[in-house]
């Protein structure tokens, strides 16, 4: 659920400086401050990054033990992570499942955006293209419940659950499904706008020719507008994935086993108790998630910037 | 086609939930489930009608069930005192306060007693009157007399085997402990209950309600209990019987929040604190991160690029891996932090530098968006504009407060407010950093670091004296409130209700 606020200004997307009067002088003489303060800056920001990286392949698994250059290179923290040794691992209290978070956390987040999209979009082309009446108020109304996120209601989605667990077990308190369906309740206010933004700039002319050639609504939704809108569709879907991904709050009220933990829980509870003896496998925990999700969030920057996504605060 | 099979499917899966709901008499539920798919199958099955709505119909149901249907629950619960101990309705805290009062009294007979498992398997005790020596079955419906001869009886009159019946043993004992203790054989004056695994005994209830005056009353000393109109049967001397019910008690969570001062004190303390949090994070991202920028925008800057893709990892970076590595980080005694400072300093640990270290890392996660934004903001500024102050002879500093900051700020200043919004409730940088500690001097939930939705969860979900579930809904629209107001900001700065189109 990426927390996208269309109520805000745009940041258009500019064009890199046109103007450039003077001829470039490609020195490093007159900007050694500036590069002073961006690597000052470079280092703050990728210090607990490499940290994390070098501790993930140190021997020492210990949070004591790490440092920022390994002494020993090792794959051990891995092993460990994916498969602690069952011999050791009753001595202790928290033992690492992460294949199964990490996989509950993929199969929770896959599923909701996928879903996010299509609902989305669904309700968007309704917007965007049917004049009908009570077409305002709706709009109106999703900006208003936008406005409140999902987690402040936490306490009665919690007792909702609980309460429907009681007649169906399935979609109740600790399931994922309960999980996912409690995401789905957000995804109309969040992304409806946006998605209507765009639709408005795909031209109209575009149905009213496929429309007169006999298709259905239905078939102009599918097979003319989703196909025009699959670049907004799969960002959107991606920021949703990676919104899920994070989510802790929700989660953590509805989900109790450890078996059904997504990724954020595990990992909390993982190194909650025993923060300094699990720091190694923790660290090569951090990489297996973060990496791809780092890679897919720079290389989605550029409509991070532009007005694409009008504010979205990543939470 | 496809339509008719996914309506199908709708139709099954409502048709298979309405005998469920229909099993369990929730027949409100059952009422909603009903209108909702035949509304839902009119949608669609009307031809060339209501086109609109076959489209906004799939969100719509998860964003009625999931997002306004919990909003409204929200409040009402609110309303209510649903709590540990006011969890049940108040037939079942009834029932509840029966079975309590359950003891033994001096008449009460005492058996000799063996669980067995009867020949469909349902466990029942097999009892035997320590006075008078006749056999009798208990059920979880009541209390039968066997036949005598049924029963073999040991040397030492323990019950050795029944006919019909398969006397639990040894390990199934073990495994029966649970059950066991659970089991209760209603009789006319109270109940007999297994008290440990050879003997029962006869409990008479201590005091009996009266359904007329909806009262209950000890039967010792005749004392009477009284509903106290806030999910309690109270006496005179303030005595409660356990367990109490939900029920509605009005403002009472609103005033408690705004007038008990154990409640009120922690509450001001962390709502002043949120504002502090969300706003200071804002207010030193936006700086750092626009200085940052205003040192990268400088076209022929070698590196650029590289500067900036580094500069982005913090924000790349999934927010919960990060604060988790965070905390790490800032341990007092194996942090790394504190490993290369020539001091040792209490981050997490001390009430004020717990509140130094949310912001810090939270700061850390934020600058890159506000450098990002403030790039391109920067770059949108006509650069006529600038030459044109500096041909007026303004100096840099002149310009940048005159010129390029009210600019940006048009840009910008939403972006801040989306961003206190959204700190402001920002739950994953308090609860995996410091989880909300450390502790307050005031014994409250509260801790130092607390702000107002990490609150609200504990009250709701580990608060020290259990779950309060209707002071934390409470104390959420409380927030729903002013999170409306400072959207209500946004929304007029930003004039985007009038633009609806």
């Amino acid at each position: 659920m990426s927390i996208v606020d269309p109520a805000l200004e745009r940041v258009e997307p500019v064009p890199a400086a046109r103007t450039r009067r003077r001829p470039p002088t490609p020195s490093l003489g007159g900007d050694w401050w500036r590069h002073l303060i961006a690597l000052a800056a470079c280092a703050v920001a990728v210090f607990p990054v490499v940290y994390v990286a070098s501790a993930a392949f140190n021997a020492d698994q210990s949070l004591g033990g790490a440092s920022l250059i390994p002494r020993s290179v090792t794959l051990e923290n891995f092993r460990e992570l994916l498969a602690p040794d069952p011999a050791k691992s009753h001595l202790q209290s928290s033992t690492s499942h992460y294949l199964r978070w990490l996989g509950n956390s993929l199969l929770v987040a896959v599923t909701t955006s996928l879903l996010t999209v299509l609902l989305g979009a669904l309700a968007a082309y309704a917007f965007s293209r049917f004049r009908f009446r009570g077409r305002r108020i709706g709009l109106l109304f999703l900006l208003l419940v936008q406005m409140f996120p999902q987690l402040l209601a936490l306490v009665a989605i919690y007792l909702i659950l609980l309460r429907t667990g009681e007649v169906f077990p399935s979609i109740g308190l600790d399931t994922k499904s309960g999980l996912i369906l409690v995401y789905l309740g957000g995804v109309m206010g969040v992304n409806t706008w946006l998605l209507k933004g765009f639709f408005d700039t795909i031209p109209a002319e575009l149905d009213e020719s496929a429309r007169v050639d006999g298709a259905t609504p239905a078939q102009v939704f599918w097979g003319v507008v989703l196909p025009l809108a699959l670049p907004i569709l799969s960002v959107i879907g991606i920021l949703s994935f990676v919104g899920t991904f994070n989510e802790f709050v929700l989660a953590s009220a509805i989900l109790q086993s450890n078996e059904n933990f997504t990724l954020p829980l595990g990992l909390n509870g993982y190194i909650d108790k025993q923060y300094a003896e699990h720091w190694g496998p923790f660290a090569a925990g951090v990489l297996i998630a973060g990496v791809p999700i780092m890679v897919i969030f720079m290389s989605l920057q550029r409509f991070i910037v532009s007005g694409l996504t009008q504010g979205s605060v990543k939470g | 086609m496809l339509k008719i099979a996914l309506l199908a499917v709708v139709n099954a899966i409502a048709v298979w939930a309405g005998t469920v709901l229909a099993a369990d008499e929730k027949w409100v539920a059952l009422g909603v489930l009903v209108a909702a798919t035949l509304a839902i199958d009119l949608v669609y099955l009307w031809p060339r009608r209501a086109i609109p709505l076959k489209f906004l119909v799939p969100g719509t149901v998860f964003l009625l069930a999931f997002q306004i249907a919990p909003i409204v629950y929200n409040v009402n619960v609110g309303f209510t005192n649903w709590s540990t101990g006011h969890i049940l309705t108040k037939s079942e805290a009834i029932a509840g306060i029966q079975e309590n009062s359950l003891s033994q009294t001096a008449d009460s007979r005492s058996f000799v007693m063996a669980p067995a498992r009867d020949r469909d398997g349902e466990l029942v005790l097999l009892l035997v009157d320590e006075t008078d020596g006749k056999p009798y079955l208990g059920t979880r419906r009541g209390l039968q007399p066997l036949d005598e001869g049924v029963l073999r009886l040991g040397e030492f009159g323990t019950i050795e085997a029944a006919r019909g019946y398969e006397v639990v043993r040894g390990a199934g004992l073990v495994q029966l402990d649970r059950e066991l203790t659970a089991f209760t054989v209603p009789t006319e004056g109270g109940a007999i209950r297994p008290e440990g695994t050879e003997v029962a005994l006869e409990l008479a209830p201590t005091v009996r309600y009266s359904r007329l005056t909806d009262t209950f009353t000890r039967i010792e000393d005749g004392v009477v209990f009284r509903d106290n109109g806030r999910g309690s049967f109270v006496a005179a001397d303030g005595t409660e019987l356990e367990p109490g019910w939900r029920t509605n008690i009005g403002l009472a969570n609103f005033e408690s929040v705004l007038r008990d001062p154990l409640i009120r004190e922690p509450f001001l303390r962390v709502f002043a604190w949120t504002f502090v949090f969300a706003f200071s994070i804002v207010l030193i991202s936006f700086a750092l991160g626009l200085f940052l920028a205003i040192v990268l925008n400088k076209p022929t800057l070698r590196f650029r690029r590289v500067y900036q893709v580094v500069l982005i990892v913090p924000y790349a970076l999934p927010a919960f891996l990060a604060v988790l590595v965070w905390r790490g980080l800032l341990n007092d005694d194996f942090g790394v932090i504190n490993g290369l400072l020539p001091w040792n300093v209490p981050w997490l640990f001390d009430p004020w530098w717990a509140k130094v270290s949310v912001i810090a890392v939270s700061v850390w996660l934020t600058v890159p968006y506000f450098l990002l934004v403030s790039l391109g903001a920067l770059q949108s500024i006509p650069s006529e504009l600038v030459e044109a102050a500096r041909v007026d002879g303004g100096g840099g500093w002149a310009i940048f407060r005159r010129v390029t900051l009210p600019l940006l700020l048009i840009v910008v200043a939403p972006l801040m407010i989306a961003s206190f919004a959204l700190n402001f409730n920002n739950f994953v940088n308090i609860y995996l950093l410091t989880s909300g500690g450390p502790p307050a001097e005031d014994q409250s939930v509260a801790g130092a670091t607390d702000i107002l939705i990490t609150y609200t969860y504990k009250l709701a979900f580990e608060a020290g004296k259990g779950n309060d579930f209707g002071l934390a809904a409470a104390v959420s629209i409380f927030i729903f409130l002013i999170v409306a107001s400072i959207s209500a900001i946004a929304f007029k700065r930003t004039g985007s209700l009038e633009n609806i189109r």
